[in-house]
């Protein structure tokens, strides 16, 4: 879980007097501050099932775990690595693990997983932090000038083009792949994703996706509901399910008060945010540029020609372009992180897509004016869909056609090939790997600040939430925006080829020109876009993208 | 004559007689010519076997800067032993000279390779000469001279700077109340981060719903205001916050300048009936001349590197408005791993620099030497 998140929710539940409601919660504190390490093993091990336990691992609403309770944590969940390995097998191995150091999460918890497992084993492992905005240059620069010093990594799915790629990373042993039961993992995570070849290499440990994040207090207005009668539009005052509707919704906002303020419909971030930016255009593309029976939308596998320019794209970005004057005074400048929260939290606007942060901040954020006046779904479908194959627009049968956007994948646990000349480092590495990325433990991330979210279906189970002090409805809402994108069938997965970013980076620079009105048309930006993506994938080698791409699809 | 001399000053300084005997003048050359050698050798081998020529090399390119150090110290010692006294005299320059060497002109060198290669990191070929390809590449790319062209406009910007920042010194030169404190106070912006600047005043004070700025915007009857909105307004803000940071550097220089200044020539000047204009424009701005010629060039120096606000306020945006060459080419190593391109524009751009910078001072010192003929004259 998000530490954003985390806190929130549990300002909101202490703020609600909710906390301590059921017995369970009680219960739990009682049982996190009485026992010991050894206490608790001892009472999982009598139970046989671990996880109501581990949960109260420091206890919902005792303030947020430190090293103390990542090690209980560890320490609770290591009998998957007792099965598999030997008390001290590892002895004299010292592995290095690289990963980031985001709000003193990320390597902190692992280094906290990973200290009874040490002691288990008998290995040793050196810590490699870095800071996000460091990472993606640290990791191309080592891959590059071939220093690859590090066994172990934490890594987001859109890298493994570069690493897996290169051939840079150690295949996954099937004692490691029942250890951490991969069927668990939602659809999405699983494969093609973290494979390459066929091959396994991903221990994942995290889920991302953007959805749609709406104000229920907009759609409920009875104002809003007359005059969008009385202007003749279409169909009832309802939350948009398709993109056309959205547009709609958009246009009519505009010009209106709701309340003292300006309403707005859907807020686009229209700057570039590293990058990152991209996959809000790509939010509002999928619906059109997504074909259930084609699993390209962003480039051609066959040619790495980029699909940027072709209609369903123009389209998006015409979009966009359309409802420019619809937005807040100042869009122009406003990153994904400023509309997001100092917009459509503050109050700003009525839609917006985002990743699941938004929506629980709504619901709890101090800062936050909308309250529970906000409610979530899977992002917007469309009416038709661009059929690149044919070149025509299709009109399902199904109805209108969804395609959530799963932006980034989530984090991943990933071991270096560099490691396979070694056997018992190699069975190290991936017991480390396997240790953090296990099931028991990926509920605690998942429910405790970490910096991951929910991305097993077994992360789904409410009353698991519950048990551990959470409120029903508010933890039942919160999860379900998410498992609907998840385990769409025709989501929308990027493409985890070498230098990924590079494209959506030269992507945002075009996109802040079009947006500037630089162009005279969205199709001579999106052109513009495409000839830039053509030269990136020259650079790096068209025809090595074309076997990556392919191979990342799982062919 | 002047051999003599230059042999008796020598003698002066040389505490121990410095008889070299022909061995030893043999064993220094042997070393250095061995150590050359070496160096030599294994580059050349590190640099076939790199390029799949050949099978025989190491790993990585390690063992051929031991091979480096090895042979600055060999060249040390040959010195002395070849050249004894003055050897060791020279022992006091060469760590310097070699530092310079490796830490200065062998990475530009290298830069300059680097500027002709396709290399992309993300790229598994590696780095590849390419010719012009890049060279060719700048010159069509309208993100690059667009930056070019904004980097006018701010280093055109410093002229304001320049008379607010001398208005200041003149103010706080005066008998004014509390000029210590203003002193200081006025200062204060330039002890800032530009990225502090950037967050406290680009995306705090001037935010649109909450920012004070905007707050008072709307008071003084702006009813939308927006600081980053237009390519005119984001440019003119991106000015304003870097001139509030740096217009104190300029000012402290200038006061430091107006203090220096000889007080009889405007006691003079007084005497002489001369007004508060005349002798600010007759007197104090001619003697301020090299001051202020020397605070504007450090501060067009500053502006060439302008690159922390924009990056953190409006990323070069909107639609480019606001890029500079530097934030430009941040995003294009950073973001983009393009790392052949990106040098090719920072050599360009440094290229472009050390010509403007030379002939402004060219320029410069040509006014300044008819100004002065004008005076004398």
């Amino acid at each position: 879980m998000k530490t954003e998140v985390f806190d929130r929710l549990m300002a909101a539940q202490v703020n609600r007097r909710t906390m301590l409601k059921g017995a369970a919660g009680a219960g739990a504190i009682a049982t996190a501050t009485a026992a010991g390490l050894g206490g608790i093993t001892r009472s999982a091990s009598a139970q046989g099932n671990i996880r109501p336990e581990m949960l109260r691992i420091p206890g919902v609403g005792v303030g947020s775990p430190t090293d103390r309770d990542w090690q209980k944590v560890g320490a609770l969940t290591l009998d998957a690595t007792k099965k598999n390995v030997a008390s001290g097998e590892f002895a004299g191995v010292e592995l290095t693990f690289l990963g980031l150091n985001n709000q003193n999460l990320h390597n902190f918890l692992f280094r906290g997983f990973l200290k009874p497992w040490e002691a288990y084993t008998g290995a040793k492992i050196n810590w490699i932090d870095l800071a996000q905005a460091d990472y993606n240059a640290r990791l191309q620069q080592s891959i590059a000038t071939s220093t690859v010093d590090f066994d172990i990594i934490e890594m987001g799915a859109p890298f493994e083009g570069d690493v897996l790629g290169k051939g840079l990373a150690s295949e996954m042993p099937a004692w490691a792949r029942d250890q951490i039961d991969m069927d668990d993992y939602v659809d999405y995570l699983k494969a093609p994703v973290g494979t390459w070849g066929g091959k396994t290499y991903r221990v994942s440990i995290d889920g991302d996706c953007h959805n749609f994040n709406y104000r229920t207090d907009y759609f409920e207005n009875e104002e809003f509901a007359a005059a969008w009668k009385a202007e003749g539009n279409e169909g009832p005052w309802e939350v948009p399910k398709t993109w056309q509707k959205v547009q709609a919704v958009t246009k009519f906002l505009k010009g209106k008060k709701f309340g003292r303020f300006d309403a707005n419909g859907y807020l686009d971030p229209l700057k570039g945010w590293g990058g990152f930016g991209f996959y809000f255009l790509g939010s509002r593309a999928t619906a059109y540029a997504k074909h259930p029976d084609d699993k390209d939308w962003l480039f051609d596998a066959d040619t790495m020609k980029p699909r940027i320019n072709n209609p369903a794209w123009v389209r998006a970005i015409q979009d966009v372009l359309d409802v420019l004057d619809a937005q807040p005074a100042d869009q122009i400048n406003a990153d994904p992180g400023t509309t997001g929260f100092q917009q459509f939290l503050a109050g700003t606007g009525s839609m917006l897509s985002w990743w699941g942060d938004i929506g629980s901040n709504a619901k709890t954020s101090d800062s936050s004016v909308v309250g529970d006046d906000v409610a979530f779904s899977i992002l917007p479908g469309s009416d038709d869909v661009y059929n690149a194959k044919t070149g025509k627009w299709d009109t399902l049968a199904s109805g209108p056609n969804y395609a959530p956007n799963m932006a980034y994948i989530g984090w991943g646990i990933y071991v270096m090939a560099r490691v396979d000349s070694d056997a018992k480092k190699k069975k190290a590495a991936w017991s480390a790997a396997a240790h953090v990325g296990g099931k028991d433990i990926s509920l605690w991330t998942a429910a405790y600040p970490s910096g991951f979210q929910p991305y097993r279906s077994s992360h789904f189970d409410i009353p698991e939430w519950v048990g551990a002090g959470y409120d029903g409805d508010f933890i039942s809402n919160y999860l379900a925006s998410q498992l609907d994108s998840y385990n769409h069938p025709n989501a929308a997965i990027e493409p985890r080829i070498p230098g990924i970013f590079q494209y959506y980076s030269v992507a945002e620079d075009e996109l802040a020109k079009i947006y500037a009105g630089k162009y005279s048309s969205a199709q001579e930006g999106a052109d513009r876009i495409a000839a830039a993506w053509d030269k990136i994938t020259d650079q790096i080698g068209r025809k090595g993208q074309i076997e990556l791409y392919k191979a990342s699809q799982g062919a | 004559m002047a051999a003599t001399g230059q042999s008796e000053g020598d003698q002066l300084h040389t505490v121990v007689s410095d008889h070299m005997s022909p061995r030893r003048i043999l064993t220094g050359r042997l070393l250095i010519r061995f150590a050359t050698l070496v160096l030599f050798a294994m580059a050349i081998v590190q640099a076939l076997h790199q390029s799949g020529r050949i099978s025989l090399g190491f790993e990585n390119w390690r063992p051929v800067l031991y091979a480096y150090l090895f042979w600055a110290v060999a060249m040390g010692v040959s010195q002395v032993l070849i050249r004894g006294e003055q050897g060791k005299r020279a022992l006091f320059v060469l760590p310097a000279a070699l530092f310079v060497g490796s830490m200065v002109i062998f990475p530009l060198l290298f830069g300059l390779y680097i500027s002709f290669t396709d290399w992309n990191l993300a790229s598994p070929t590696g780095p590849k000469f390419n010719g012009l390809d890049n060279v060719r590449q700048m010159l069509g790319d309208p993100f690059y001279w667009n930056a070019l062209k904004n980097m006018v406009y701010y280093v055109l910007a410093i002229s304001v700077e320049y008379a607010i920042a001398f208005g200041l010194a003149l103010l706080l030169n005066a008998e004014i109340r509390a000029r210590k404190f203003f002193r200081v106070a006025f200062l204060l912006p330039l002890m800032l981060s530009p990225v502090a600047v950037s967050w406290m005043v680009g995306k705090s004070m001037l935010e649109i719903r909450f920012g004070p700025v905007a707050s008072l915007a709307r008071f003084l009857g702006w009813d939308s205001p927006s600081f980053f909105g237009t390519p005119e307004i984001a440019r003119l803000t991106i000015m304003v916050m870097d001139a509030w940071t740096f217009i104190p550097f300029m000012m402290i220089m200038l006061l430091a300048g107006l203090q220096a200044l000889p007080k009889d020539v405007l006691e003079a000047a007084k005497i002489d009936g001369a007004k508060a204009w005349q002798s600010f424009w007759q007197v104090i701005f001619p003697l301020m001349l090299p001051v202020s010629i020397t605070a504007v060039i450090i501060r067009i120096i500053f502006k060439l590197k302008l690159a922390d606000i924009i990056i953190n306020v409006t990323s070069g945006g909107p639609g480019g408005a606001t890029d500079s060459v530097t934030s430009f080419i941040f995003r294009e190593y950073r973001d983009r791993s393009n790392v052949g391109y990106g040098t090719l524009l920072a050599m360009v751009y440094l290229v472009v620099i050390v010509i403007f910078v030379t002939t402004l001072l060219s320029v410069v010192n040509r006014w300044m030497r008819g100004v002065n003929e004008g005076r004398t004259g």
